[in-house]
């Protein structure tokens, strides 16, 4: 019978390596992904894996068996790609404006449909990825809790450290910047496919 | 009803707060759902952000990374127990030896010395050979794990070598005391890997702190070339891997 998350736990804590390593690989893959969207580097994003599963492991006595080992691991992720954001400076880095005009016709340079749908698709990803660059360490920790995993609010604020009304206010400041970045190109998007 | 705000079709959007009145008036305020719309579009815009996949592998390589950090501390400890446990037994062995040595050659002849002190000699120098067993086995095992992570490492990746460098300069210090150590004693299988595990025991010593996809699969090619990690295994293996087994009969270093 396959072990659960809960008996690895309780046999790492015992000094069963196998029982973490098996823990390590049910959720490496996961909280690469959401280190990766924190950091937006695949090399921070690996350190941040690394770093993860060793806090894990030192700090696995003051797990809660009745806790969710995948929550648990996934703030720490979050926590870890915090600190690392703050040591490279890159934390507190704030909302850099709209996209400029260079930006918005690079999107839209060439009349050949097929090349110009590719080069929609790049262009689109590097403006995306600059959106969320430009949110607040805050606030791009809690669009991504949410957006893509799922966290309610009340747990945002939580692993954040704020008050749940200001966890929702986060991640409305976070949606606003993105729809501010975005919407020009979600329409310029919207009408080259029609 | 008024026009529902941002905030409304976020937390209708996230179903945060879903009342049948904001969702009523959406869908009769044709305002409101292309406000919605283009929410929606632009929040899947953003979930289309690609995320560099990582194959099953990943977590092989996660843990070979891994797990030679979870137990640095307590091996440390273990081997910093083990290797004044040796220094001290030598020094205590060396002792009796030399007394012994000394008692004989008060006692008799001169011209019989050697035959007397060649026995006592040769009956308590194995006591020594187990104990610097022990310790080779252990860097053996050291250099084990740092052969290993290199071998999977992504060689299309840049590889952070992550404070290696200190530990590869503890390992050639101590692989050259042992390869002198097996050349003194004629083990000749032993020296030999401990010469070839040695050049690159160097290099990483003395590698920046990240290694470029070429410098990893150069490594790579070199560990697979030599044979390196595969005869590091079977000796270590043989030497007990560094644990408390005893080495098997013939084994010397």
């Amino acid at each position: 019978m396959e072990m659960t998350d809960v008996t690895a736990v309780s046999r790492a804590r015992d000094g069963d390596s196998d029982a973490f390593r098996l823990l390590v690989e049910r959720h490496s893959r996961a909280i690469f992904r959401v280190a990766y969207r924190m950091t937006a580097n695949e090399h921070d994003a690996d350190d941040v894996v690394q770093e993860t599963f060793l806090r894990a492991y030192r700090q696995i006595d003051r797990f809660e068996e009745r806790a969710n080992f995948s929550t648990w691991v996934h703030r720490i992720a979050i926590n870890c790609s915090l600190d690392l954001l703050r040591a490279r400076g890159r934390h507190d880095k704030h909302y850099g404006g709209d996209p400029s005009s260079e930006e918005m016709s690079a999107v839209i340079k060439t009349d050949d449909p097929q090349p110009d749908r590719l080069l929609l698709s790049a262009e689109l990803q590097s403006h995306v990825a600059r959106a969320l660059e430009r949110l607040s360490g805050n606030e791009r920790t809690a669009f991504i809790l949410r957006h893509f995993e799922g966290m309610p609010v009340e747990d945002i604020g939580k692993t954040l450290g704020i008050q749940v009304n200001a966890a929702k206010h986060t991640i409305f400041r976070a949606v606003r910047k993105l729809r501010e970045s975005l919407e020009p190109f979600v329409r310029q998007n919207h009408a080259t496919s029609d | 009803m008024q026009h529902l705000t941002e905030e409304d079709l976020v937390l209708l959007h996230y179903h945060e707060a879903e009342t049948p009145a904001a969702s009523e008036h959406l869908r009769t305020c044709d305002a409101c759902r292309a406000q919605y719309d283009t929410l929606k579009r632009v929040l899947a815009l953003v979930s289309e952000a690609p995320v560099p996949d990582r194959g099953p592998e990943y977590a092989d390589q996660v843990w070979n990374r891994l797990r030679w950090r979870l137990d640095r501390k307590k091996r440390r400890t273990w081997q910093s127990l083990a290797a004044i446990a040796a220094v001290l037994a030598i020094a205590f062995v060396t002792g009796q030896w030399w007394e012994a040595r000394q008692h004989h050659t008060t006692t008799i002849q001169p011209g019989v010395r050697s035959t007397v002190a060649t026995p006592v000699a040769q009956s308590q120098s194995p006591a020594p050979d187990r104990l610097l067993i022990l310790v080779v086995g252990d860097h053996l095992e050291s250099s084990e794990r740092v052969l290993t992570e290199l071998a999977n490492a992504d060689p299309k990746k840049r590889l952070d070598l992550d404070g290696q460098q200190k530990r590869a300069q503890d390992l050639v210090v101590s692989n050259r005391l042992y390869r002198q150590s097996a050349n003194d004693r004629g083990d000749q299988r032993m020296s030999s890997l401990l010469s070839d595990l040695e050049p690159l025991l160097v290099e990483l010593a003395n590698a920046p702190s990240t290694l470029t996809p070429e410098q990893v699969r150069a490594i790579q090619r070199r560990i697979e070339a030599q044979g390196l990690l595969f005869k590091v295994r079977l000796i270590s293996a043989q030497t007990g891997g560094g644990e408390s087994a005893p080495p098997p009969t013939g084994t010397s270093l």
